[in-house]
């Protein structure tokens, strides 16, 4: 939590799993908000799912995943109680009306089954905002279904799209649907806040996964209903020649390289020394580039098959030539101008100091007015006490008497097998 | 115009997609959003196929028009002083610029933050670049492919294992870097709600798409495995494209109570699957080839919709493969509501995707404006907003400043 951030002041409640919606609500706690985590001892999926260090789940395996630095209890607080509970719901509802936001990912009908409905929560609370992030909504005939990231880019489009030139269709990505949601949400959560400052009223905000997905492949959408078809082709380009992904002289390193117009061509024709091939009348012009785009591929693949990927990347931007090296994640880590920029961001989880520092990806914003950092990953249940008595106003005996009763944990239960 | 952001005004002087989208996110919300265009020629992306009904026009490229909704459209050219000047009075009223130029060009011009923030403090100037406004990359050249290159997603993400690097396509990078964008405004005008000041904000392609799409950096610290693509490959259960009666079908292995071979050989009807050595991710891995030939032909029985409605009453998990016809003709976002149908003069009326949310079931598309003509509003703003007179507007057009 920012010292000071924008948000300081906005409560989140938030029942959350997995990875869209924590990803959303990490922008949030980000930006200072009091983003609570509110966690079922029954689903720990998300702090069994790692990475752990050294691929190992240690003693304390509940607090040491990276992707609750990373997105799943960064900057929040969390508490440790079963909603489902009459005592838990009881709390539940005492702190939304302490809250400006409620959030969760159950599948349309469960909030309602708990009594945490839109309806019930803004009748204890009319300038509560909640927010339901689901695979396809609340209505329509797919609301019951459930899903994962690449189900979606599959549903919206992107997948179909996606796959190597003449071959099948594949899934555009493992999670990559699951980020550009979590993202719709920060963005969506900030419009209510920005408008209930105009209004005062709360709002009830229904977004989806599909939704989010087919609002980013619109050029296709717009295609389809005038029978446009695109096919597969890899790294190629609808027009573009070359452009595409070439070996580079290490093992499994590569090289992409985009040439967008003559000028370009003949700079890249320049870099390569006018090599003889290059200089063949099927390569003068844009479209005759394109037409002659595989002979093309595989004689520029040959020439940077005699390079280091990187220096030619840095050789060829230096010559105005659009390229770039195909970073692994351990190029990343060690990257010049990521570290000049304070994007690799170092934690150390006091939580679990076993774990010492780890590097991770920081916010692809700078904006002087709303600095950000990681301060903390919240252990399970971690802040449960503070959060019970400061703000649903329980005793201390109350607090004892939930934990003896098996409402809240600190811990997962003794017979929870280690990840 | 009404929505939420309907007081504010945003000028968007932008080159590349993801400035457009970025702008396009907040006139979906209702911002007066004047996009500001290189006479003549317009924003490059009108000059770009696809072309609506294939014929090649600045105002029927899909992408120009699928990122431009709700915006009105100006002519400026601000290389030349006059342009500058009248690029500097809009800025003085307006409360967000989005801009795309190459890092300190725009600073060159004159159109720096501390020049646009001199007389007015509260605005926020957001810069869109692939690889940010500092830095040993600050001046490479960037698109698409190299964000995705560059941020670790070709190699990692998308493609097979022994096959070369692959990537997705409809420039995810470009709309990722402009979500961060939208999330970053808002953040911002909530500050200057406080501080009554606007910021700079940086956003870069090349980190967005290392921090967006699959979280590679920590994944790689924690373990010292370096993520590698392929993920898909074999991977009959959570992964590969299956195909189906009239189309294709990815499965998962959630909803099935941690019995999944259990659940889907009594969905599928096929016993075989219940077979000890599927029982692990492992086993399934490993005998894949065996699998798949137990599993496809009990799956090309059924139509995609079929699949989908009896997987979803079972509480199984299946993503449909639908091709964009297929979403366009969706029977769930019908019912929703999500597609806006928009009539643009020279195209005539197409259905537009909204914007992955409703608020109190409104769909904030439905009172949109497609695209705009290039200078389409040159006469309203210029004239009717800022009172230059239409003679002046004259010699400005032949000056090829508007």
């Amino acid at each position: 939590m920012a010292e000071k951030g924008v948000l300081e002041g906005v409560r989140v409640l938030t029942l959350e799993q997995v990875h869209a919606l924590p990803w959303g609500t990490g922008f949030l706690a980000d930006l200072g908000a009091d983003v609570i985590r509110v966690e079922s001892p029954d689903h720990l999926q998300d702090r069994k799912a790692g990475p752990f260090p050294g691929g190992q789940a240690g003693e304390e395996w509940w607090n040491e995943a990276g992707n609750l630095v990373y997105y799943g209890t960064r900057n929040k607080r969390s508490l440790c109680m079963d909603v489902t509970n009459p005592r838990g719901k009881e709390v539940f509802l005492k702190l939304v009306e302490t809250a400006d936001i409620v959030t969760d990912n159950f599948r349309p009908g469960t909030m309602q089954r708990f009594g945490f409905d839109h309806e019930s929560l803004s009748a204890i609370n009319p300038r509560i905002i909640t927010l339901s992030s689901t695979a396809y909504g609340y209505t329509g005939p797919w609301r019951r279904a459930g899903s994962r990231a690449r189900t979606v880019d599959a549903a919206c489009g992107l997948s179909y799209l996606t796959g190597y030139e003449g071959g099948p269709s594949m899934r555009a990505s493992n999670n990559y649907m699951d980020h550009s949601v979590g993202n719709n949400v920060a963005y969506a959560l900030l419009l209510a806040l920005y408008q209930r400052k105009k209004t005062g009223k709360g709002m009830r905000v229904d977004l989806t996964m599909l939704e989010t997905g087919v609002s980013a492949v619109g050029p296709a959408i717009l295609e389809a209903q005038r029978g446009i078809t695109r096919d597969r082709l890899g790294c190629a380009h609808w027009w573009k020649a070359p452009h595409n992904v070439y070996p580079a002289r290490d093992d499994d390193r590569w090289i992409v390289i985009v040439v967008s117009c003559d000028e370009e061509w003949d700079r890249l024709k320049t870099a390569m020394g006018s090599p003889e091939w290059a200089c063949d009348s099927r390569f003068d012009t844009a479209l005759s580039r394109w037409r002659n785009r595989h002979e093309l591929d595989g004689l520029l693949g040959e020439w940077t098959g005699q390079h280091d990927d990187l220096e030619l990347a840095r050789a060829l931007q230096e010559q105005g030539i659009t390229a770039g090296a195909c970073l692994t994640a351990k190029d990343l880590v060690n990257d010049a101008h990521l570290k000049d920029r304070d994007y690799l961001w170092e934690f150390t989880n006091t939580r679990v100091p076993e774990v010492g520092p780890r590097i991770f990806a920081g916010r692809p914003f700078r904006d002087t007015g709303n600095p950000m950092k990681i301060s903390k990953a919240a252990g399970l249940g971690q802040d449960n006490e503070v959060i019970l008595s400061e703000l649903a106003g329980l005793s201390q005996p109350e607090v004892d008497d939930l934990e003896t009763e098996g409402v809240i944990y600190g811990a997962p239960r003794p017979d929870e097998p280690r990840p | 115009m009404s929505g939420i952001l309907s007081e504010l005004r945003v000028l968007e002087l932008t080159h590349r997609p993801s400035g457009a989208y970025c702008a396009k996110l907040l006139a979906d919300q209702g911002a007066d959003t004047i996009k500001v265009e290189p006479p003549g020629w317009g924003d490059q992306s009108r000059h770009e196929p696809p072309f609506i009904d294939d014929e090649p026009h600045p105002d029927r490229s899909s992408t120009f028009l699928a990122f431009n909704t709700n915006k009105r459209g100006i002519t400026l050219d601000v290389e030349q002083e006059a342009g500058r000047d009248l690029f500097f009075r809009l800025s003085q009223s307006t409360d967000i610029i989005i801009e795309s130029h190459p890092p300190g060009r725009l600073a060159e011009l004159g159109l720096g933050y501390k020049a646009l923030a001199e007389d007015n403090p509260r605005v926020i100037l957001v810069s869109i670049s692939y690889f940010g406004q500092d830095g040993p990359y600050a001046g490479y050249q960037g698109d698409d492919l190299v964000a995705q290159a560059m941020g670790g997603y070709l190699y990692a993400v998308t493609g097979s294992a022994a096959k070369p690097p692959m990537g997705t396509v409809l420039q995810q990078m470009e709309i990722t870097a402009a979500r961060n964008g939208a999330v970053a405004v808002m953040a911002a005008l909530l500050r200057r709600e406080q501080t009554e000041r606007g910021t700079h904000i940086d956003v870069s392609t090349m980190e967005a798409a290392v921090s967006t799409p699959s979280g590679l950096i920590h994944p790689y610290t924690y373990t010292g495995r370096n993520p590698h693509r392929g993920g898909s490959d074999g991977n009959v259960m959570d992964g590969m494209h299956l195909p189906t009666l009239d189309g294709e079908v990815t499965l998962t292995t959630a909803g099935t109570g941690g019995r999944p071979m259990q659940a889907w050989a009594e969905f599928l009807e096929e016993p075989g699957l219940t077979d000890p050595k599927f029982a692990s991710r492992g086993g399934r891995m490993e005998h894949w080839e065996e699998m798949y030939s137990l599993v496809a032909p009990k799956l090309a029985q059924w139509t995609n919709l079929d699949l989908m409605r009896e997987t979803m009453a079972r509480g199984l998990v299946i993503g449909l493969v639908q091709t964009p016809t297929q979403v366009v003709e969706s029977p769930h976002l019908e019912e929703r509501g999500f597609f806006v149908e928009l009539d643009h003069p020279e195209t005539g009326p197409m259905r537009y995707p909204g914007s992955g949310f409703f608020i109190d079931g409104e769909n904030a598309m439905a009172a949109a404006r497609p695209a705009p003509r290039l200078g389409e509003h040159n006469v309203e703003i210029f004239n009717g907003e800022m009172g230059i007179s239409l003679r002046e507007l004259g010699l400005l057009r032949a000056a090829r400043v508007i």
